[in-house]
């Protein structure tokens, strides 16, 4: 099978599982579990967005958060002033964009490693959280929408139709909204790593000299695929404001942490990884919230633990190697 | 004047604070290249080993400033000995598994002893300087940092243990030709930095009260503190403590405490533009 | 005969020690140099400077006559130099096919990429490995890969940092048959401190001294230059 046949095939396959998730998952689940089910996969499309820049740009950004909360925060700003998502929404995807391509020029141009890359992130998002944290009154109102300080912003409202303000989504429709943009960020990474750009950024990722000494400007392929994924997570955060509604939560120390999970127990180098991450860390999360006999950052805490001990390339990598082994194939 | 002189030392104290906050990561990663995330858990449990003994009748001092790093040390070693050691040259592995550890500290602490915060006042009382207030543990917070600095400073330079360790980071390869094992020098200084951050731990609660999460409010600004101060693990804790703390205070009396904190973490983002390395990446480089 | 690379008064200082100081050479097209020296006597860091991985502290860069200084690695790359590191840099994670494939994209379609991926796989003979994991190849075969990576886009001018390095004698002797073989269509620098593999492929050599050029002539004067062989020796120059 070609490498082009291979590609198609995965998208393929992603289209068709969202298509079974978008027609029966809204008849089987009730309402709650619905809109929990839409977190879920908004947050995957957050882990989608680390998992395409770290796993394959080989960039350690501990700050996905900030793009995150600053699309879900736009985005509700925006549709409270306009009164119709439909603009609020190109400017929630561009304004995270923006702040990636602006970082990223920061931290790429100015050719700082890894781990300083990791602080500066991490800083930005704490940045926002301590700025989103601290507008509670009056004179933090834009426009018609107060930002809310500690509280966030309960009357995010839910997308509408475009440009028909008062057909807004139900839950249901929201839920197939995000099922879909899951499957487009999936199918268009995909694409991404197929096209020369994507080559070439796997490539800096191996080794950052030698793709300079053929000629690729390595500054250049990081800011953009840094872009890229800042706009996706700031997608991750509309959905997000969707179905929940913005606070500085968001950007918290916490959530930050928790992409970072997600996509190392998923599996690095991978994107379904990262989404599987994802939902099993959710999974295992509300699980441990309903034990009454222990705490469940002990739970998680240990199991994180384990994790890192027994499984150190992620679920994904690991079954996939254990599976080829079983079949006789080797580790190719 | 005596306005200026609050501020002065207001700004010292948050040097001061900076400086034991930071300390015991700054070991850790200074020496091991390790980036303890559980290093805000091991303040709280020092300053819950301070708190609960205190409570059981322990003289104050002896809960503040001795228990603190015992427990939190031997809590180091076991951790070392459990989950570091397994990972090192990992450092995002073993972020991850600190992290876990993290979470698991901060649970395992909330199921004991509840979610609520308990404290013990700050001794030794108040001081005026003309109409302010100033808390005396404030002042012994910054000689506390100050000795700790020096204390630091001195095992690195001045017994055979600390010349170990300054080969080892060196140069771990040189030091176990030389018939050390690299691992005793591991364990010991992830116990030490642990200690320290128990210390730590200690020496804030009176401040900061004790909750399960206290360790969050902390972690955060001490990894920044340390990465930016960059190689030198005393010095550079010092100077970015000095840096970062004087930033925060300024702009805490200008704005607030939370404009504080934005424009502590934006000068750090700056200085690491301008010294990608850290601040003795490029400066004071031969220091400790 | 026209002139591809030159420098004019190249310095490169760090803190207090000038590693390169003030060299001025030039190279021309389909020339053979040797940029020889004892270790330590400037030699890589003036290769790092020629590739754009340190920018000198003064002095300039010239491309067929044109400014270059201080530009980016990439960018003197793909004025048309071909860049081979010491130490092999490559991609580990990827096979032969595909690194060199992505050497040649930047300059032709996918399809014709993968034709003179093969042919320039098959010149150094590690054709049958194009499909393997670089990461599993042996030291000498990834030099090849390397070296398949630097000339299939088919350079003015290839760069090699001690081509060398870590080579049994055999496998010197053949590398030294390739760089004459890769000279008929590519000027080479090669930057060396095997005095054996020099005399066996030298026509023209530069001798480096504590970051000076000490004599600059053919490959038979040089050699039989006794300062020369006090600088090999350890001797102080007079």
């Amino acid at each position: 099978m070609t490498p082009g046949a291979r590609t198609g095939l995965e998208i393929g396959g992603a289209i068709i599982v969202a298509a079974v998730a978008a027609v029966y998952l809204p008849q089987l689940l009730e309402l709650f579990a619905l809109i929990n089910a839409t977190v879920w996969v908004s947050m995957a499309v957050l882990a989608l967005s680390l998992g395409l820049v770290w796993g394959f740009g080989g960039i350690l950004c501990f700050g996905q958060t900030a793009f995150f909360g600053l699309g879900g925060y736009t985005y509700a700003v925006a549709s409270i002033n306009f009164g119709d998502t439909t603009w609020a929404v190109p400017l929630a995807l561009l304004l995270p964009t923006l702040l990636a391509a602006a970082l990223g020029y920061l931290m790429f141009y100015g050719r700082i490693s890894d781990v300083y890359m990791g602080v500066i992130t991490l800083t930005t998002t704490l940045i926002l959280f301590k700025f989103a944290n601290s507008t509670a009154g009056d004179q933090w109102n834009i426009g018609e929408a107060p930002l809310g300080g500690f509280n966030g912003i309960p009357s995010t409202p839910p997308l509408n139709f475009p440009f028909a303000p008062d057909q807004q989504m139900v839950p249901e429709q929201i839920f197939v909204v995000a099922v879909i943009c899951l499957a487009a960020c999936y199918a268009i990474a995909k694409m991404v790593l197929r096209t020369r750009f994507g080559r070439v950024c796997v490539a800096i990722k191996e080794n950052e000299l030698r793709a300079e000494l053929l000629g690729y400007d390595v500054r250049l392929h990081k800011l953009a695929l840094f872009a890229l994924s800042g706009l996706m997570a700031g997608l991750a955060g509309i959905l997000f404001a969707n179905c929940v509604f913005v606070s500085p939560t968001m950007f918290s120390l916490s959530y930050a942490g928790q992409v970072i999970i997600w996509v190392l127990v998923g599996g690095i180098g991978t994107l379904v990884g990262p989404v599987i991450g994802c939902v099993l860390v959710q999974w295992l999360t509300t699980y441990a919230g309903t034990l009454s006999w222990i705490d469940p950052n002990l739970l998680l805490g240990v199991v994180f633990m384990a994790a890192v001990l027994l499984v150190p390339k992620g679920l994904l990598p690991t079954a996939s190697g254990l599976l080829a082994k079983l079949t006789g194939r080797g580790a190719a | 004047m005596d306005y200026a002189a609050v501020v002065a030392l207001q700004i010292l104290s948050g040097v001061a604070t900076l400086v034991i906050v930071s300390l015991g990561l700054a070991v850790v990663f200074g020496m091991m290249r390790v980036i303890n995330l559980a290093h805000g858990e091991f303040l709280m449990l020092g300053g819950y080993t301070a708190v609960l003994a205190y409570g059981r009748g322990v003289n104050l001092w002896i809960a503040l400033l001795i228990l603190p790093p015992i427990v939190v040390g031997l809590v180091g070693i076991v951790v070392e000995r459990l989950l570091i050691r397994r990972l090192y040259g990992r450092m995002i592995d073993t972020m991850l598994a600190t992290w876990g550890l993290s979470l698991a500290l901060i649970g395992g602490v909330t199921m004991l002893f509840g979610n609520s915060v308990t404290g013990v006042s700050a001794p030794l009382g108040n001081f005026s300087v003309g109409q302010f207030h100033v808390s005396v543990y404030d002042i012994f917070l910054m000689f506390a940092a100050m000795a700790l600095s020096m204390a630091v400073w001195a095992v690195l330079k001045f017994t055979p243990a600390g010349l170990l360790a300054r080969g080892t980071m060196q140069n771990a390869e040189m030091a176990s030709a030389l018939g050390v094992a690299p691992d005793r020098v591991y364990a010991v200084t992830f116990a030490a930095g642990a200690a320290l951050s128990g210390l730590a731990g200690g020496l804030i609660a009176p401040l900061s009260g004790v909750v399960p999460t206290m360790g969050t409010a902390f972690i955060a600004k001490a990894f920044i503190t340390v990465i930016t101060g960059g190689a030198a693990m005393l010095t550079g804790t010092l100077t970015a403590s000095g840096l970062l703390g004087s930033v925060s205070t300024i702009f805490t009396f200008l704005t607030t405490p939370v404009f504080g904190e934005v424009a502590l973490l934006i000068v750090a983002i700056v200085l690491l533009r301008l010294l990608p390395r850290g601040i003795t990446g490029r400066f004071l480089r031969r220091s400790l | 005969m026209t002139t591809l690379l030159s420098t004019e008064g190249l310095t490169m200082r760090f803190g207090g020690v000038t590693a390169v100081d003030g060299v001025t050479l030039s190279i021309d097209a389909g020339e053979l140099r040797c940029l020889i020296g004892p270790n330590g006597a400037g030699k890589s860091t003036f290769f790092k400077c020629l590739t754009g991985q340190y920018k000198p502290s003064a002095g300039r860069i010239f491309w067929r006559g044109q400014d270059v200084t201080g530009r980016d690695s990439f960018a003197l790359a793909r004025l048309g130099i071909g860049i081979k590191t010491q130490v092999p840099s490559l991609f580990d994670g990827l096979t032969p096919m595909e690194s060199v494939g992505l050497a040649l994209r930047r300059l032709h379609g996918e399809a014709e990429s993968r034709r003179r991926a093969r042919r320039a796989l098959d010149r150094l003979g590690i054709g049958a490995l194009g499909e393997r994991r670089i990461g599993l190849l042996a030291h000498g075969q990834r030099q090849l890969v390397e070296l398949a990576m630097v000339v299939a886009p088919e350079p003015d001018l290839i760069i090699l940092d001690e081509p060398t390095a870590g080579m049994s004698a055999e496998e010197t002797n053949r590398a030294a048959d390739l760089i004459r073989e890769l000279n008929r269509e590519h000027a080479i620098v090669v930057v060396e401190h095997d005095m054996h593999f020099i005399r066996a492929i030298a026509r023209k050599v530069t001798v480096f001294h504590q970051g000076k050029v000490l004599m600059e002539d053919a490959a038979g004067r040089v050699f039989a230059d006794p300062r020369v062989r006090d600088v090999y020796l350890g001797k102080a120059v007079a």
